[in-house]
Parts: structure tokens; sequence; C-alpha cells
């Protein structure tokens, strides 16, 4: 306790906000144009880090090759979910509880592949030599929390441009709106949510490996992640500007909590805010209604 | 034998533990991911009463149901204003608290090491302390619990909840106070969650937060939606089936360690094929594969 910590505190609450982040944006683009929770996306952001884990450490491709084909791999798997599981299911026409019932059944699947595989203690892909990191206003930050900052900045600016000025971008928030009436304009439903499926992948593997980087993984790291990532699009109100306020708040409200009670309470301050938010704002920070009309 | 005794028992905890998530689930329609989370206050408090006050079974066992019917109203009254996934998300948030409590409080609930030697039930001089006697005490309460449910689905209050299940607006309109009802049920179904939780802590003698996860609650909602929602005895088929099926694998000789994870893809893959093929379980009067109120 003898370094400052409250210099520290800020750079800790910045990272995990950015964190939640990208997380939230991952699981927001696939929740926008599908309007169910897709609990598997838990394991998609795992599998990011495990893939990573097989390619660089077990197959001994070099990290730099491993990153862009584990987030390849996660793609695919999350392609593949919504083509085998999720596409037949929307053509039955069945209800987001079905389909989310499949989903939990899909991420008890795969979540435990990954146990059997790789086993349930920590790995890591982390070089062998922990860098000591730099000083910043009395406060230290790794190399790996600076890629996870910038890294998240970026992704957010790509996602903005992405829904503002690209056709596919605009066709999915036509989808999202009401995915019937998209279909009368020429707009091919299933093919924008296989999109949101494949961007959305992305992101959870690129944030899965990012935090694998900063604190190693286990197989049910993506659960505890995905549920983060839902607090804050519910708080937010799924849009960006929204959910960038909810990252931040939910990570300041966490590493700061801990200064009070202890660390282990960390999730319950994150659902109690949540619980908070469905009771008194449940549309979020800024207004806008996520919840679907009644009836 | 003694095997077959056990697994009979985990089946008359299970059965219990799914026929009362079915009342809200099946026969209200509305899907909670608490359910592990009553199991576990009514596994805690019975456990914690024995051990810190020597209390006797039965009290326990009623303070257990009251306990967890308190719960039931403090986590439903709030939540259940709220529509559809976002209630389920509520729910599942609850059970991660709870979780949290039964492991952070250390010096309440003994946090991750759990509590030992949980004294086994005595009722009115007879001491339960062997399989044989447990199987018939699960089977007097997994008994109470079908009829009892079967009482509340039988009733004018059970045709109201499959109603609310069709349609709530609707149902809202003849006049009906669904909010006031669904509270009502949700609390119901906690309490009778409880009393699986009894069995279960007295049972095993030891108990630990790990039992009462988020998985759990996965689990016990397999056992409803593929045996049947909106089905009692479906409940009690699915739990037969769903705790059978993976001691199947133990003759194949699986190694333990895999064993585990095995048995929880099989309940996930499970789940997976109902709902693509089979939404409406094995003999679930009410498919929630239909498109709802449009």
């Amino acid at each position: 306790m003898v370094l400052n910590m409250f210099p520290q505190t800020i750079i800790n609450s910045l990272v995990l906000s950015y964190i939640f982040l990208i997380v939230t944006l991952s699981f927001s683009i696939i929740y926008s144009t599908t309007r169910f929770f897709h609990f598997a996306h838990a394991v998609i952001f795992t599998s990011g880090a495990y893939f990573t884990f097989l390619l660089h450490k077990q197959l001994g491709f070099s990290l730099v090759l491993s990153i862009p084909m584990a987030i390849l791999l996660s793609i695919l798997l999350g392609c593949l979910i919504e083509h085998f599981i999720y596409k037949p299911l929307r053509k039955k026409q069945a209800p987001p509880m079905i389909l989310l019932l499949a989903s939990l059944g899909t991420y008890i699947f795969l979540q435990n592949t990954i146990s059997m595989i790789f086993g349930d203690d920590t790995k890591s892909i982390r070089s062998g030599v922990v860098k000591e990191g730099l000083n910043f206003f009395d406060a230290r930050i790794t190399p790996i929390q600076i890629t996870i900052i910038t890294t998240s900045i970026i992704v957010t600016v790509l996602m903005i441009l992405f829904y503002k000025k690209t056709q596919l971008g605009k066709s999915m928030k036509a989808v999202a709106s009401d995915s019937e009436l998209s279909e009368y304009t020429g707009i091919n439903a299933n093919r924008v949510i296989l999109w949101s499926f494949a961007i959305g992948s992305g992101l959870a593997a690129l944030a899965g490996i990012l935090v694998s980087l900063d604190v190693d993984m286990t197989p049910t790291m993506g659960m505890n992640a995905l549920l983060m990532g839902v607090v804050v699009m519910i708080v937010g109100g799924n849009n960006i500007k929204g959910m960038v306020c909810a990252a931040l708040l939910l990570g300041f409200a966490q590493n700061y909590g801990v200064w009070y009670i202890s660390s282990q309470w960390k999730d319950t301050i994150a659902f109690v805010i949540l619980v908070l938010f469905l009771l008194f704002k449940p549309e979020g920070f800024f207004g806008v209604k996520i919840r679907k009309q009644s009836i | 034998m003694i095997y077959l005794l056990h697994i009979i028992i985990l089946i008359e905890i299970y059965a219990i533990l799914s026929i009362s998530l079915n009342l809200i689930a099946g026969y209200t329609g509305i899907l909670s991911m608490a359910q592990a989370a009553f199991y576990g206050i009514g596994a805690y408090v019975a456990a914690l009463m024995a051990l810190n006050f020597n209390t006797p079974f039965l009290l326990n066992l009623i303070l257990a149901v009251i306990i967890a019917g308190v719960f039931g109203a403090l986590i439903g009254i709030p939540s259940l204003r709220i529509k559809d996934d976002y209630f389920i998300i509520a729910t599942f948030a609850f059970q991660i608290i709870i979780f949290s409590v039964l492991n952070n409080f250390v010096s309440f609930t003994g946090g991750p090491m759990g509590l030992p030697g949980i004294p086994q039930p005595e009722i009115f001089g007879f001491v339960i302390d062997n399989h044989w006697s447990f199987l018939i005490l699960g089977l007097l309460l997994a008994v109470f619990t079908y009829y009892f449910s079967k009482r509340i689905v039988t009733s004018p209050i059970g045709r109201t909840l499959k109603a609310v299940r069709e349609d709530e607006v609707f149902t809202q309109s003849l006049g009906k106070n669904v909010a006031a009802l669904k509270v009502k049920i949700f609390v119901v179904s906690a309490a009778l969650a409880a009393i699986a939780g009894v069995l279960y802590a007295t049972y095993i003698t030891y108990i630990d937060p790990t039992s009462f996860t988020v998985n759990e609650s996965i689990f016990i909602i397999s056992i409803v939606i593929i045996g049947g929602a909106g089905n009692l005895k479906g409940s009690i088929l699915g739990a037969v089936v769903l705790v059978m099926l993976p001691e199947l694998l133990r003759f194949v000789g699986l190694p333990n360690a895999v064993a585990a994870n095995i048995r929880q893809m099989l309940y996930g893959g499970l789940l997976v094929a109902f709902m693509l093929w089979r939404p409406r379980g094995f003999i679930g009067e009410y498919s929630i594969n239909r498109e709802s109120k449009k």
C-alpha cells in the first residue's frame, strides 16, 4: 500500500471498462439483429483465448500469426452455431425463449468441451518474463493494458463508422428494427444476421485474447465477461454512447467498490447496478428503449 | 444396491426441484434462472439451524421453506415487473448474487469450505441415517410436493396461471390480478425448492456453494424442458432420465475427470437437440415453441 493507490485504481478501472466495452459491442451487434440472449457468445470469447493458446503454445506458431488465426476460428465457430442451431429455429418461428434455451445448451456443451480438452486449470499465453510496466502518474500500466485501451477505442470508433457509413451497417439497423419489414426492401435478413454473428464473434474473440494476455485464461472466463457485457448493454441502453458511459460506470464502480468492501463482491456490485437499472430506468442511460414492444 | 438407492434419492431431490420450477416455468411461462439459489437457501438454512442451535429436523424444514419463500418474495416482487428476457437476466443476476453471498460470507456460511457434519434428521424419535430411510423420507417429500403442486395446477388458480402463460394482457382484462398471482406462484416455487435443499443437506451431511451454481439452475431448467413443460409427470420423467443417463456412462468406464464434463455435455447437447426437434419435451402439454402473442 506504499504505492499511491488512487491513480492506480483509475488505470485499473479504465482497463476493465474498455474490456467490458469490447465485449458489450460484440454482444450488442448480435442481440440487435436477433433479439435473444445468445449465451453461447460466452464460449466464443473463451474460444478466442484457447485457440490462441492451442496455436501459439501447442502448435508453435508465432503469436502475431496465432491471434488472427484464432479470431478467424472463433468467427467460424460463431457462424456455425448460427447456421446449424439458430437459423433452423428461426425458420420454425421459434420465440426468443427457445433460442435462449438452445443457446444455454450450446454454451454448456462447448464450455465443457474446452474444459475436457484443456483442463480446468489456468492457462497462460504470456511469454516468460513479466514486464514491469511503465510508470504513469504514480501508477503502473503494462504494455498489454495500453494495447487493451487503444484497441478498444479503435474498435468503438470503427463500430460507430460501421453503423453510420456502410451499407451492411445500415442493413443491420433495418433488421434490428424490424426483420420482417426489412425483407421487403430487399435485405436478406439471414445474411445480415450471419454477418452480425461474424463481426460479433470476431470482437468477442479479440476481447478474450486481450484478457488472456493480461490475466490468463480459464474455461469459464467467458460467462463472467458476457454477463458484464449484458449488464453494460442494458444499463447503456444498447446505443454506443450509452454503452461507453455504462462501461465506465461499471468499471469504476467495481474497482472503487472493492475499496470499501472486499474484492469478492465485484460481481455483486455489477448485478446490484443492473437490478437497480432494470427497476428504475429499464431503457438505460439515454432513454432509447430496447425493450420489446409489449404485445 | 446402495448405489441404486443413492440414484433414487437423487432422482427424488431433482424431481422436487423440477416440479417446483415447472410451476413457474411450465405453467406460468416465466423462466427463472434462480431455482438453484432457493435450493441453496433451503440447504443452508437447515444446515445452519441444525449445526448452531441443534433444532429438530421438522422445525428446520419448516423454517427453510418459510425463509426461501421470503427470499422468493424479495426477489420476485421487483423482478417480476420486468418483462421476458430481462426477467431471465434479473434472476440470473440474483442467482449469482446469492452464490457469492454463500461463497464470500465466510463467517456465516463457511465460504468455499462449506458446512461439514450436518446432523441427520430425527423425526419423532426415528433417526434417519441409512439409504433406505432417506429413500422413504425423500419419497414422502416428493409425493407431498407433487400433490401440493397438483392441487394448485388443477384449481382455478392453475387455470389462471395457464391463462397468464397464453396471454397475459387478456387475462388481466378479465379482472385477474396477474402481478400478485405471479408473485404468489414464484414464492410457492421458491419454498418448494427449499424442501429439496433440506433433503440434500441432511442426506449428504456436507454442503458447499458449488452445489448451487448457475449451472445447477440450468440443469433444473433442462429437466423441466426435456421432461415436458406444463406437465408435472413430465418433470418426474425428466428427473429420472437426466439423473440416470449420465450414470450409464459410468459403465462405459470413462475416467472420472472426464465424466463430469461428459455429463454436462450430454445434457447441454440434449437441450439443444430437444429445442430443435421436440421443443415440448417428452410429454409436455405446452410447447413454448409457438409464435406467442403477436
